[in-house]
C-alpha cells in the first residue's frame, strides 16, 4: 500500500451502495475498506485507522450517529472527517448528524464529482488541522522546557543571591518583583569588624536580563564584605565590573550603606535611587535625608567615577529607609504616581515607629487599589539596634576563606611589611593582609578575631600616629562624624610617615602563637591614659584598647607609645 | 507624532522634540533621529522635553546610547525641560554630569 494513498472506510448495510461507492473511490485512487453495520464500522475503524469515513445513517446494531460519536471519541485530537450518506437532506437528520460530530453530507444518488470535491475540501481541513496540532504540541513542549529552565534558574539565583542576613528581627523588607525574576536586588552581609553592609539596587528594565546583572554584584558584595573591604572599595569594584559587562543602555541605580556599631556611624553611597531617609524615633520625624549624589553604576569608569561617601552619626532606635523608584512610581487607577511627597507625608503622622513599615505597605496597596504593578518594588527598613547588629557579626560565615590551606599544621614563619604614606593614601591594606594570613596559615574560624585585632592596631597607628587625630573628639556620636571627616582630609594630604608591621608565628601546644607588632613614625601617645582602669575609660575612644585586651593574651605599648605589640594564641 | 526632529539651516543643530511619554515604545523613532550622525560631524543636539509628560529608566538608557553613538564625552547634547518630574528623574540619576541640562 502506498504511504500517500488515503484509506476510506465505507459503512453501509446496503451491499449495492457499498459496491457503487467503492468503485467510484477506487477509480479516484483511494484504498477502500468497508463495514456492514455501525458496530463493525467502529471495530474496523479501531483496527485500520482510515483517513476518512463515509457513514450511512440507518444501520443495524449501531446507527450512523452512534457509530460516529464513538469514532470521533476514538480519534482524539486527530481530525478524521465523517461524511454522512443520506437519502434525503431533511433538516432533522442534518442537525442530528452535526450533533454526532459529522462533517458533511452526501445525498443519493452519488455523483463522482460531488464526492471528489467534498473529500478534497475535508482533506485540506485535515491537513491544516494536523499542522496546527503539530505546532501546538511543539509550543507546549517548548513552553514546558522554558518553564523548567526558568524554575531552575530561579532556584540557582535564589542560592547565589541569598538574602540570609536580611532575616533578622530589626530588618523589615518588601521585595515585589513584577515577573518571576526581579530587576531589583537587596543584599545584606555582616562585616568582620562588626556591623552590616547593605546594597539595594534597581537595574534598568525587568525580568531575566535585569536579574542576570545581579550575579556579579552579589558575588563582589558578599566576597569583599567578608574580606573586610569598605563600601567605597566595593562600590568601585561593582561599577568597574558592570561597566565591562552591561550594554550601554543598561545600568544599576543603587544605594550602598555601611552601618557601623563600633563608631555609631552610617556611611552611604547613593547613585540613582530615591533619597535614603533616617527616622528619629525620639522626635518622631525624619532627621536625615541623603539624596542620590552619583551616576548609577555601570555608566562611567575610571577617574570620573565618584566614590565619595557620606558619613553621618546614628542613634540607637533610629530607623533607616531605602526604596527603589518602583515604590514612588506605584500608580493608581488614574495613572497618577505615589510620589515622594506622599511618601514623606507618611513620616509626618507621628506614628509609632514599629507601625511605620506596615503603614507604608498598607498606604501603597490602598493607593494602587488593584491597578497593575508597573515596576519591581523594593522597600527596606533597618532599625539601628546595636545589640542585634553585633550579634549578627558573630554569625559571619567563612565565606572569604575558601582559597587558603584549609587545615595547615601550625608552622613557623615571619612576615614584615612597611607601608609608606603614598600607599596608605590609596589603599586599605587590611583586607589584603588578612587574606595573606589566611592563605599562609589557614586560621580557620579566626578571621573575625584577627580582623578586629589588625583593624584596631592599624587604625591606632594611622589615625593617632600619622594623622594625629584627637580621640577625645569621639566622646559623642556627632564628634564621630567630625573625626572621620578630618581623617579623610588629613589622609588625602599625607606626605610622609610609615607604618611598619611585623608578624611572627610559632607553633604552640596544638595551635599557634601569633605576635603582631605595629609601629608608626608618629609621636606616640600618652601610654598612661590608655592604661587607665576600664571603669574610667568607657567612652567611644577607649573601646579599641579594651577590645584588644579582651581578644589578645598580651598587649604592650613600647617606645613612646608608637609601637604596640600583641600576642594572640589560637588552637 | 511623539518624536520629531528638526535640522537647522546650517545642518549643525538638530532638535529632537518629545511629546507625551518618553519610554521604550519610542525607541526606534528616537534612535532614527541621531543614527545618521557621526561624532565627527560636529552636530549639536537639543532634546526638547517641554512637551514630555514622563520618562522612565529605559529612556535614560536611550540617552546613554545616544551619547555613546555621538562620541561619549565628546558628544554635544543638551536636554531642555521645564517639567519638575523630569528634572527630578534626571537629577536623581545625576545625568547633569553627562549632559547639559537647561
Amino acid at each position: 500500500m502506498n504511504e500517500n494513498t488515503l484509506t476510506v472506510l465505507v459503512a453501509d448495510d446496503d451491499v449495492t451502495n457499498r459496491l457503487l461507492l467503492e468503485a467510484i473511490l477506487r477509480k479516484e485512487g483511494y484504498d477502500v475498506i468497508h463495514a456492514e453495520d455501525g458496530r463493525e464500522a467502529v471495530e474496523v475503524f479501531e483496527r485500520e485507522r482510515p483517513d476518512l469515513v463515509l457513514m450511512d445513517i440507518r444501520m443495524p446494531e449501531l446507527d450512523g450517529y452512534q457509530a460516529t460519536e464513538l469514532i470521533k471519541a476514538m480519534s482524539g485530537d486527530v481530525f478524521v472527517p465523517v461524511i454522512f450518506l443520506t437519502a434525503n437532506s431533511d433538516i432533522d437528520s442534518m442537525v442530528k448528524s452535526v450533533e454526532a460530530g459529522g462533517d458533511d453530507f452526501l445525498a443519493k444518488p452519488y455523483n463522482r464529482i460531488q464526492l471528489q470535491t467534498r473529500i478534497n475540501a475535508l482533506m485540506r481541513i485535515r491537513e491544516l488541522y494536523s499542522t496546527v496540532r503539530l505546532q501546538r504540541n511543539e509550543l507546549i513542549q517548548h513552553q514546558k522546557r522554558l518553564e523548567r529552565e526558568r524554575q531552575m534558574a530561579k532556584r540557582l539565583f535564589a542560592n547565589i543571591i541569598h538574602t540570609g542576613s536580611l532575616d533578622q528581627p530589626n530588618i523589615k523588607y518588601l521585595l515585589s518583583p513584577m515577573s518571576l525574576f526581579s530587576g531589583d536586588i537587596l543584599l545584606a552581609a555582616p562585616k568582620p569588624s562588626g556591623g552590616l553592609h547593605v546594597i539595594l539596587g534597581d537595574f534598568t528594565g525587568h525580568g531575566l536580563a535585569a536579574a542576570t546583572g545581579a550575579l556579579p554584584v552579589s558575588s563582589i558584595f558578599y566576597g569583599m564584605t567578608a574580606k573586610g573591604y569598605s563600601i567605597t572599595e566595593i562600590v568601585t569594584e561593582i561599577n568597574t565590573r558592570l561597566k565591562t559587562i552591561l550594554p550601554v543602555d543598561m545600568f544599576l541605580a543603587a544605594c550602598l550603606i555601611d552601618i557601623d556599631t563600633t563608631t555609631h556611624t552610617l556611611t552611604v553611597w547613593n547613585g540613582g535611587l530615591p533619597p535614603l531617609l533616617v527616622y528619629d524615633t525620639r522626635q518622631l520625624a525624619i532627621s536625615l535625608r541623603i539624596p542620590s549624589q552619583h551616576l548609577p553604576l555601570g555608566i562611567i569608569d575610571g577617574e570620573s567615577f565618584s566614590r565619595r561617601v557620606e558619613v553621618v552619626g546614628i542613634h540607637q532606635g533610629d530607623r533607616i529607609y531605602i526604596c527603589s523608584d518602583g515604590v514612588l512610581e506605584t500608580q493608581n487607577r488614574q495613572g497618577e504616581m505615589f510620589g515622594q511627597d506622599r511618601f514623606d507625608a507618611l513620616f509626618e503622622s507621628k506614628l509609632a515607629p514599629q507601625a511605620l513599615f506596615d503603614t507604608i505597605l498598607g498606604r501603597l496597596s490602598d493607593f494602587q487599589a488593584g491597578s497593575l504593578q508597573q515596576d519591581d518594588v523594593t522597600l527596606l527598613e533597618i532599625c539601628y539596634d546595636q545589640s542585634s547588629l553585633e550579634q549578627r557579626a558573630g554569625t559571619i560565615e567563612e565565606e572569604a576563606g575558601g582559597r587558603g590551606r584549609l587545615s595547615a599544621a601550625p608552622s613557623s614563619w615571619r612576615l614584615g611589611l612597611t607601608l609608606t604614606a603614598d600607599l596608605l593614601k590609596v589603599l586599605d591594606p587590611l583586607p589584603l593582609l588578612i587574606q595573606a594570613l589566611m592563605d599562609l596559615q589557614g586560621f580557620r574560624g579566626q578571621r573575625q578575631q584577627l580582623y578586629t585585632v589588625f583593624s584596631e592596631l592599624y587604625s591606632n597607628a594611622l589615625e593617632h600616629g600619622l594623622l594625629k587625630l584627637d580621640s577625645s573628639l569621639k566622646a559623642n556620636a556627632s564628634g564621630f562624624v567630625e573625626y572621620y571627616q578630618a581623617r579623610e582630609q588629613r589622609l588625602a594630604v599625607l606626605s610622609k610617615g610609615e607604618i611598619r608591621i611585623d608578624i611572627h608565628h610559632q607553633p604552640d601546644a596544638g595551635g599557634g602563637r601569633l605576635t603582631i607588632a605595629i609601629e608608626d613614625t608618629g609621636n606616640g601617645f600618652d601610654v598612661n591614659s590608655a592604661l587607665l582602669p576600664l571603669t574610667e575609660n568607657l567612652g567611644h575612644a577607649g573601646r579599641g584598647i579594651q577590645l584588644l585586651r579582651s581578644i589578645c593574651d598580651e598587649v604592650t605599648f613600647q617606645g613612646s607609645g608608637n609601637r604596640v605589640e600583641v600576642v594572640y594564641r589560637w588552637r | 507624532m511623539p518624536v520629531t526632529s528638526t535640522v537647522s539651516a546650517s545642518g549643525k543643530d538638530i532638535t529632537i522634540k518629545i511629546t507625551g511619554r518618553f519610554d521604550f515604545a519610542v525607541q526606534n523613532e528616537f534612535r532614527d533621529c541621531y543614527h545618521g550622525t557621526s561624532p565627527d560631524d560636529g552636530v549639536s543636539f537639543t532634546i526638547d522635553m517641554h512637551k514630555a509628560s514622563y520618562m522612565d529608566s529605559s529612556a535614560l538608557g536611550m540617552l546613554l546610547m545616544m551619547r555613546e553613538h555621538l562620541g561619549g564625552n565628546n558628544a554635544n547634547i543638551t536636554i531642555s525641560t521645564s517639567s519638575a518630574d523630569i528634572s527630578n528623574i534626571l537629577t536623581v540619576a545625576n545625568f547633569q554630569s553627562l549632559f547639559k541640562i537647561s
